[in-house]
């Protein structure tokens, strides 16, 4: 089924909504294919997000590690993450679509804020729904998503986080789908969300790949990205499906370990189960309820993945791996010291199984890492964690 | 023949409106349940909806929301609501209980193991909110494979339009008629098309139209009395239940009447 990868994805939603995903994947369907739509896109993410954002050679990780290693720096986009690449997408498709207003679930408050820009841009109507415990959390966003012009309202469900804001960005756009486009910001939901995430991702890799072949010549031997829904490494990635040789690797967060049961590594159990629209794997406790993810990293905090990933694992085209929280710190506190780059504490779960990957490979061996956002964001939890640490001692 | 089929031929045959109630179960103790199951049959209410209660009900409002937060809280779960279940159809109960659940419940029983046990346990339907006609097909072969399976009741909503002869063509037990968009419980805020939604859905189905979603009286009903053959209660039901202490005489009277009144010429 067209509507599947393998046996994931899916449309696990109300009656309700099934007309509105019909539509919305109608209209995403012909925007892919009108070259204006596109047109429209490549302007915006080239004079508003600042695209193209550089393959940056990392010299003196790459002497470290004895093996080729670049940046791919999203951190360098407007709003500071991969997150607005698909904003843009999305609010341009809304706005095709004559809706008035948009909807929007965040949890570190990353999509959030990409969302409210946008909408700030297109003149839209915003609101963003957030967890109670998640707006305590991340003050300074809720302030950002504020003064862009959104409304934040603060869920309490369950446990107050990204998956109770989730499922409350549902219940409304159920509500509301006739004039509400509801902007998911991760390659997770009914389908045609991870196909429309994927597709306003694309350019990561797209563009990787003409900068690689530019400075090297060849393609890469390994790509990697962090896991949490999955929206920037199924961007990494998509342009490199095709081409066997090369690697692809998904980082999950290991959390405090995976044996400790805090991490939010979906993939590492291998339990499959439907939550928010899609049928893929999932923490879940002995009776089928979905478990609380745990990641120092926000953005990686969810308990789900996107379908595609789940696909790519059992298909064995991917490879997923996760890492804990100290490990991710480290690999923070490293590219800081040696590039110079403060990057946000998802993207350093990926650099952290860079450096631990690089060991098994050559000199000459190529390797890219998205580095999906910067660290700004994650000032106060740096803080905190090497104050618990004495790291810095 | 299945209890919720039986019990719809009953009132057909009696010309009369189907009451029907959900509860979530577990609250606040599995004993009061059964208690509240029993006490339903004897106050008239024609089928129970027994929630199970999910992490995520997306589906639903906040007073559901909370009501399945505080059940898993208290350690409700998908083998003492079966145990439940037994329980009371041991002590010859026999009202038509339907399971209102998230799929991922079923998925994680394991789908052929989930819809056995509901067979052997005395579940007469299964309403699963999320999981659309489309994506019904492998619960639909396990029910097939089962004798005696329970149904799996359909949901419609008024924007389901063209959708819906798709999803009645095969439909049982009854339809369940969504009032209005979004989730569960918002106080008698129908629709707007939702007297010639109601229409549209009665005029192309072939078994019993019941009308769900943000219902408290049976005055809220009257407009669409008509057209409807029963009515569903649900977070009203629930919060009545939580005022009264789960008081089995406040039960009783509350289907007693609503039953009552929504069967007056």
């Amino acid at each position: 089924m067209d509507k599947y990868y393998g046996k994931f994805g899916g449309q696990y939603v109300s009656e309700s909504l099934m007309n509105t995903l019909d539509e919305l994947e109608k209209a995403f369907d012909e925007a892919m294919a009108d070259p204006s739509f596109i047109e429209e896109y490549n302007y915006y993410l080239k004079e508003y997000v600042g695209r193209e954002t550089p393959l940056y050679f990392a010299q003196r990780l790459s002497r470290k590690y004895g093996t080729k290693i670049y940046l791919k720096r999203e951190d360098l986009n407007h709003t500071g993450a991969h997150k607005i690449n698909n904003v843009i997408g999305q609010i341009l498709l809304a706005k095709r679509m004559g809706k008035k207003k948009v909807i929007a679930e965040t949890g570190a408050g990353q999509h959030g804020v990409a969302t409210a820009t946008g909408a700030a841009l297109f003149d839209m109507e915003c609101t963003v729904y957030m967890g109670e415990e998640d707006i305590k959390r991340q003050a300074l966003n809720v302030m950002r998503m504020e003064m862009l012009g959104a409304k934040v309202v603060s869920v309490r469900s369950g446990s107050n986080t990204l998956k109770d804001a989730t499922n409350e960005a549902i219940r409304t756009w159920a509500k509301t789908a006739e004039d509400t486009f509801y902007i998911i910001g991760s390659a997770v939901g009914p389908y045609p969300y991870p196909k429309m995430v994927k597709e306003f991702q694309r350019v990561i890799s797209r563009e990787s790949k003409r900068q690689i072949l530019e400075k090297e010549g060849r393609l890469p031997d390994v790509v990697m990205a962090c896991v949490g829904g999955g929206s920037n490494s199924i961007g990494m990635f998509a342009d490199f499906i095709d081409d066997r040789g090369v690697e692809l690797i998904g980082v999950e967060a290991a959390g405090l370990g995976i044996e400790t049961g805090k991490h939010a590594s979906a993939m590492a159990l291998g339990q499959p189960g439907t939550l928010h629209g899609m049928r893929s794997y999932l923490l879940q406790d002995d009776d089928g309820n979905v478990q609380l993810a745990h990641s120092i990293s926000a953005g990686l905090d969810y308990p789900g993945v996107g379908p595609e990933h789940a696909y790519l694992k059992d298909s064995g085209r991917a490879k997923y791996v996760s890492i804990t929280d100290a490990e991710a710190m480290d690999a923070l506190m490293e590219l800081c010291r040696l590039e110079g780059i403060i990057p946000a504490i998802e993207s350093a779960h990926a650099l952290a199984y860079a450096f631990k990957k690089a060991g098994s490979m050559k000199e000459d061996d190529i390797m890219i890492v998205c580095l999906s956002g910067r660290g700004d964001k994650d000032v106060n939890t740096i803080a905190d964690y090497l104050a618990g640490r004495g790291y810095l001692n | 023949m299945n209890r919720i089929e039986n019990a719809m031929a009953a009132l057909k045959e009696k010309g009369e409106k189907a009451f029907i109630t959900y509860m979530t179960a577990g609250l606040p103790d599995m004993e009061k349940t059964k208690e509240i199951i029993k006490v339903q049959e004897e106050a008239g209410t024609d089928v129970i909806e027994l929630g199970v209660p999910f992490s995520d009900p997306a589906a639903d409002g906040p007073v559901i929301q909370d009501a399945s937060y505080r059940s898993i809280q208290l350690g409700t779960n998908i083998h003492k609501i079966f145990k439940a279940v037994e329980e009371v159809r041991n002590e010859g109960c026999e009202i038509p209980i339907v399971f209102m659940l998230y799929y991922n419940t079923i998925l994680h029983y394991g789908v052929d193991a989930f819809v056995k046990k509901c067979t052997q346990a005395g579940v007469d339907g299964m309403i699963i909110p999320d999981l659309p006609f489309e994506e019904q097909g492998e619960i639909k072969e396990a029910l097939r494979n089962t004798p005696d399976a329970p149904v799996l009741v359909q949901l419609v909503s008024p924007v389901s339009k063209k959708r819906v002869p798709m999803i009645l063509e095969d439909a049982r037990g009854f339809v369940y008629c969504v009032s209005s968009m979004g989730v569960t419980g918002q106080a008698a805020d129908f629709h707007k098309n939702v007297i010639s939604y109601l229409e549209e859905v009665k005029a192309v189905s072939k078994i019993p139209v019941m009308m769900g979603f943000g219902i408290r009286t049976a005055s809220d009903v009257e407009p669409m009395k008509d057209i409807i053959d029963g009515a569903i209660v649900g977070s009203h039901f629930i919060r009545l239940m939580e005022e009264s202490g789960y008081d089995a005489e406040a039960v009783k009277e509350y289907c007693g009447s609503f039953k009552s009144e929504l069967n007056q010429k």
